[in-house]
């Protein structure tokens, strides 16, 4: 006959707890526990050689100049709506001649580097999922693996790498041109000569209103190529598995976009920049 | 190796599998497969699809782990290699894939100087110019030499797969489903490269197929994998001469 001791009671275990768990949470869950050991064994892997420098430089090039154009139409289309836009409520204040000073705060402390980081997660971030995806579905990272290359470092790192680099400079660039469609648009209804718009412009920004701008823009660029590279590395189901890849890739670095955009204003307000 | 303790006059294998186990989960795919392939040797692995055939060479060449038993390849035990040593191996070993795997944002010359470079065979630009200008004539693409994979049929992709297999010399090739979704036309040429392949270099080959003509053009033995194990094995007469309700529908 068996002792009490030895009655077995069901133990409470870690399985049960995520058995009654929702499956939405679940997968929420799993998504970010997947996407957080990749970023580690990004960092991993980034630190020690072989370091593929001209693979980096070569999609730096793909990811970045390839993007140029996009990012230039839409930043220039952003500086002139914007500035066409606040125009008629500056001048109900009679506030008409701060108009570079507030256009140019506007764009380089917030609106450039999100707007810009957004075109970057549609055309990179579904971009670089796509790819992968497609890679993933059609051999070719076993084939890499065969060939004597650790693919992780050869595809992931050097895209991450890529993307963290190229995307603050495309915010940059296109920070200056939609600067340059404001002063187009102010001119359509005004007279200001070019150099008394830019001098506007930088008298009314700061060190501290450039430096936080500059560096959530790493984290934006990093966010996009981890997120891409996560979700088509990752790709199953054959072809529909790589659309799937390519459209979560952009509407989760879009998402984390913003996320970091608030994280960064928060910081930003604790170090009292503002 | 095994083999020597076991039996010291016969050749050592170049593969030697032993009672391989391999599971995604809940589905046993390979469950006590055994085979053994002398130098030279080329083996179709015959099965339906979805058996396993092809988990089966990609846990020879370590692009799986597999859970239990043993793989001896030229020697070595796959399970037991850190990465240098399975990079070392796998620069012996030509694998052709199913899909041919080219990559596509590279030339086919680009294709064919990956695994020279990765593989840190230390070559100059010349060696290797001359490497893939032969290799490329070898399987008769060399005019395709700048195209991009995308440029290029069913048939030149799978002819350009076999030609990167083959730019290191390799030992053993292992292809994947060599013939399928071909033409009869193409099929035949890639299996006449195939039969070229093995004279030129005397490669010792495992094929994964389906396909009865290029099993009976290619092989020295078949195996007929089924249900993780093998179901019978035999060369393409002898099989083809039982009447088993399992094996039988493959040469019908």
């Amino acid at each position: 006959m068996e002792t009490p001791l030895s009655i077995k009671h069901p133990q409470p275990s870690k399985d049960r707890w995520i058995k009654i768990l929702p499956t939405g949470l679940k997968s929420f869950l799993n998504e970010t526990g997947g996407t957080a050991r990749f970023a580690v064994r990004f960092f991993r892997e980034a630190i020690f050689p072989p370091y593929e420098i001209k693979e980096v430089l070569r999609q730096a090039y793909d990811i970045g100049f390839r993007s140029l154009p996009l990012v230039s139409i839409t930043a220039f289309i952003i500086g002139m709506v914007l500035t066409l836009q606040s125009r008629p409520t500056l001048l109900e204040f009679g506030a008409e001649s701060l108009l570079p000073s507030m256009v140019g705060i506007s764009l380089i402390r917030e609106i450039g580097p999100v707007v810009t980081a957004l075109i970057c997660a549609g055309k990179i971030g579904s971009g670089i999922g796509a790819e992968l995806g497609s890679m993933k579905v059609t051999e070719q990272i076993d084939a890499m693996e065969v060939s004597g290359t650790n693919p992780f470092k050869f595809i992931v790192v050097t895209r991450v790498i890529s993307t963290t680099l190229t995307t603050p400079i495309l915010i940059i660039l296109g920070d200056a041109i939609a600067l340059y469609g404001s002063f187009l648009a102010v001119n359509i209804k005004g007279a200001v000569s070019f150099t008394l718009f830019f001098k506007q412009v930088f008298e009314s920004l700061e060190f501290s209103d450039l430096i936080p701008a500059l560096i959530k823009t790493f984290f934006f660029g990093f966010a996009i190529g981890l997120i891409g590279c996560y979700k088509g590395y990752y790709s199953t189901k054959g072809t529909e598995g790589v659309g799937r890849s390519a459209n979560s890739a952009v509407v989760i670095a879009s998402l984390l976009v913003f996320i970091i955009d608030l994280i960064a204003v928060q910081i930003t307000e604790f170090f009292g920049f503002l | 190796m095994i083999s020597n303790q076991q039996n010291t006059s016969l050749p050592d294998p170049v593969i030697e599998i032993r009672s391989l186990q391999k599971s995604f989960g809940e589905n046993l795919v390979l469950n006590d497969f055994n085979l053994s392939i002398k130098k030279g040797e080329n083996v179709v692995v015959l099965g339906k699809s979805g058996c396993g055939k092809s988990v089966l060479i990609k846990c020879i060449i370590g692009l799986l782990d597999y859970d239990n038993g043993s793989i001896y390849v030229l020697g070595k035990q796959i399970s037991d290699l850190n990465q240098h040593e399975l990079d070392e191996l796998r620069s012996r070993i030509g694998f052709v894939f199913q899909s041919s795997a080219l990559y596509d944002s590279m030339t086919v010359r680009e294709n064919l100087e990956f695994p020279l470079r990765r593989h840190g065979k230390h070559k100059t630009k010349k060696e290797i110019n001359d490497l893939i200008a032969e290799t490329l004539n070898n399987v008769g693409l060399f005019r395709a030499i700048d195209l991009m994979p995308s440029e290029l049929s069913g048939g030149m992709r799978k002819r350009i797969g076999l030609a990167r297999a083959l730019i290191l010399h390799p030992e053993i090739m292992l292809y994947d489903e060599p013939t399928t979704g071909l033409d009869p036309i193409t099929a035949r040429e890639i299996i006449n490269l195939m039969l070229d392949v093995r004279k030129k270099y005397n490669t010792t080959s495992i094929i994964i197929s389906h396909d009865m003509r290029c099993a009976r053009l290619t092989a020295d033995r078949l195996t007929v994998l089924m249900e993780g194990k093998n179901y019978v094995e035999g060369s393409y007469d002898k099989l083809k001469s039982i009447q088993d309700p399992n094996t039988h529908p493959f040469f019908e």
